[in-house]
């Protein structure tokens, strides 16, 4: 076993009738790491992660959770991982404590050490004054806080949690984004998401997936700076000169003009020379920035697609 | 006993969901109530007798044609010679009632001599007689066509039976009641997995056998109140239990854990509750059928015996009318529930080994 990886991949493939679902992913994730799969709808993070958590057989290649094989030792790895599954998947007719207790009595956890555990982590996800109540009729944002309670309710060590915020408002992302940070280090956490900010705001590392292949695989600010060969200089002005305009696209390839923006993409961008052309010619500038590259871009540069959440 | 937490959440799950609960537990009173409604009204069908000729003459045979003619009667298809072989049917539940022409009965209608008749009926039915003294002395009088003395002697027997027809029915009735509970608690299964729950609880240590078992459980207070409900309305409605009546539940439970096996199998095997609600009604109907849910198996084709016969409807259905019919004790029964218990053992086995095979997708 390897003592560095959580999670180790060794060319595993899902093909369904013919459909390559994912195409010989190979993955090395340290223990302690939140590593996120970031790609669109379809492009094989979710039947990646149910390799993972032995709900699938891969058509090749496998899989190691801490040393244990996927394809030959499945129910030790279900002992040692808490999963979220993309739908909330929770028992609706239940209460929250039910729930947990439903988990934690099915991996065997002793009853006193369960309702210690249930009781901080409701209280930590603002369940506790919900926890006699089924939970048909909680929010969405407090059924993906139980599921995620529920993944973590017998302390795994590692955490398979797929689009974890997938339908829930701003507000209740950030708080969700909080919580998952908070477990960073304490667990190995596989996360996939097609949500470019939720990834940019957890990930340790990111592999961006399309077509059932990894396509990038760096932290966010290795992906935005290896990826991208042009910086982009965005300029709000006034009184902008014919003569200010033509001198800035002699030195460089593109400058695009409407409405009193100025769009500059250059491989080496110089802010002030920039700011003072402009201020030298007259022109009146509002507002300046050198526009940091998104996740998106990469994307975008490496796929030639958006990104669509 | 992971398959006990899986249960017990199961058992929440069922018993908190009123509609679904009501269904469960309706299903069998509403089912047997249209059926007494249906079928159960003594006094539109005709009085079902066997009669007894031992005069053996062209007069009582013409006698027996003018009984026979009648719609008030349905005389049994043979007609019996010794009063000693309806005296065996009686005895066994076959025959309600008879009438026996004793000899002399021919010589004393040409002799204009008083004529005995007798009817010999189950005690348990007081109504029998009432109904079979006018509907006979009628048609004697009006054979006769002339006034002599006529004597019916009535005769008790102590056969407790008191409506064959009832007794034939509600066992098939309860076998068939069972077998329509497969689609509905198979459907709880695929709802569960199409939810994802199912998935979920998949990534857990839970081995298949601890899902089969965890999705049965909850359901076996179903059956017992099923089974209970069709012998007790079956009771109401007029019938007779004259065996066990421990016995006759026992079959009926198995029965039912047998179909809670079936509803195993559909729920690991069906892709949506579409599927779960509608396929087995494909073969539900027709294997009640042909395991004598409504009529009796021997007027059936002897291949479609065969097929009923190695499937376990039919020895549900031949053991507890047994039991309840007969009254035969557990001895004469036994190959029946060996036939009861191995399916069961064997739908259950079936139902872990395809589960453990949709575990891994």
């Amino acid at each position: 076993m390897n003592e560095t990886f959580a999670i180790q991949t060794f060319n595993l493939t899902k093909i369904f009738n013919g459909l390559v679902a994912v195409d010989g992913i190979d993955l090395n994730i340290k223990k302690g790491e939140l590593f996120a799969l970031l790609g669109p709808n379809g492009a094989g993070k979710t039947t990646t992660i149910n390799m993972l958590c032995c709900l699938l057989k891969p058509t090749s290649g496998t899989a190691q959770i801490m040393g244990y094989d996927i394809n030959r030792q499945p129910f030790k790895i279900k002992g040692i991982i808490g999963v979220s599954p993309q739908e909330t998947a929770i028992s609706e007719r239940l209460n929250p404590q039910e729930n947990l207790n439903l988990i934690g009595e099915i991996h065997g956890m002793n009853p006193r050490e369960l309702k210690s555990r249930s009781q901080q982590l409701l209280e930590t996800m603002g369940l506790a004054d919900r926890a006699k109540d089924q939970v048909r009729k909680f929010s969405g944002g407090m059924k993906r806080r139980l599921s995620i309670m529920m993944a973590l309710v017998h302390n795994p060590e590692i955490l398979f949690l797929d689009e974890p915020t997938l339908g829930l408002d701003p507000q209740a992302r950030r708080i969700m984004w909080e919580y998952i940070a908070r477990l960073k280090e304490d667990k190995t956490i596989l996360l996939t998401t097609h949500y470019m900010d939720e990834a940019d705001f957890l990930a340790d590392r990111i592999s961006i997936v399309d077509k059932g292949k990894i396509v990038a695989l760096g932290t966010s600010a290795e992906l935005k700076t290896s990826m991208l060969e042009k910086h982009t200089m965005i300029i709000y002005a006034q009184n902008l000169t014919q003569k200010v305009i033509k001198e800035m696209r002699a030195r460089y390839a593109e400058v695009e003009i409407t409405n009193g923006t100025i769009t500059i993409s250059a491989q080496k961008l110089d802010f002030k020379e920039i700011v003072d052309l402009l201020h030298t010619s007259g022109a009146t500038v509002r507002s300046a920035y050198i526009k940091e590259p998104t996740l998106e871009d990469v994307f975008l540069h490496i796929t030639g697609k958006e990104l669509r959440e | 006993m992971r398959f006990w937490e899986i249960g017990k959440r199961n058992l929440k799950e069922l018993y908190r969901d009123p509609v679904a609960l009501a269904f469960l537990l309706g299903m069998p009173l509403v089912f047997i109530l249209i059926f007494s409604f249906a079928f159960g009204g003594q006094a539109t069908r005709p009085l079902s007798i066997g009669i007894v000729d031992e005069d053996r003459s062209q007069i009582s045979s013409a006698f027996v044609n003018c009984l026979e003619s009648i719609p008030a009667l349905e005389v049994a298809p043979s007609i019996y010679h010794s009063q000693s072989q309806a005296e065996e049917e009686l005895d066994t539940g076959e025959l309600s009632i008879y009438l026996l022409i004793p000899h002399g009965f021919g010589e004393a209608v040409q002799h204009q001599q008083a004529i005995d008749l007798q009817l010999a009926y189950n005690e348990a039915d007081p109504m029998l007689p009432q109904r079979a003294v006018p509907v006979i002395r009628a048609v004697a009088l009006e054979f006769l066509n002339i006034p002599v003395p006529l004597n019916i002697e009535l005769r008790e027997t102590e056969v407790e039976i008191k409506d064959e027809y009832i007794n034939f029915m509600i066992p098939g009735m309860a076998v068939f009641g069972l077998m329509i509970l497969i689609p509905s608690v198979g459907g709880i299964m695929v709802r569960d997995r199409v939810k994802g729950f199912l998935s979920r609880l998949m990534t857990t240590p839970a081995r298949p056998s601890d899902f089969i078992f965890g999705y049965t459980l909850p359901f076996i207070p179903v059956i017992v109140v099923s089974v209970a409900i069709y012998l007790g309305v079956g009771v109401l409605m007029g019938l007779s239990i004259i065996g066990n009546l421990g016995l006759a539940f026992l079959v009926l439970f198995i029965m039912g854990i047998c179909c809670l096996g079936i509803a195993m199998l559909l729920g690991t095997l069906a892709k949506s509750e579409e599927q779960a609600s509608g396929a087995p009604w494909i073969f539900i109907v027709p294997l009640a059928m042909i395991s004598g849910g409504w009529w009796p198996i021997e007027q059936m084709p002897s291949v479609i015996r065969d097929i009923a016969g190695v499937l376990p409807f039919m020895h549900a259905m031949d053991a507890s009318r047994s039991v309840i019919t007969l009254g035969v004790g557990l001895e004469a029964i036994t190959n029946d529930l060996l036939y009861l218990v191995g399916w069961t053992v064997v739908i259950f086995a079936l139902g872990v080994i395809l589960f453990r095979r949709s575990m891994r997708g």
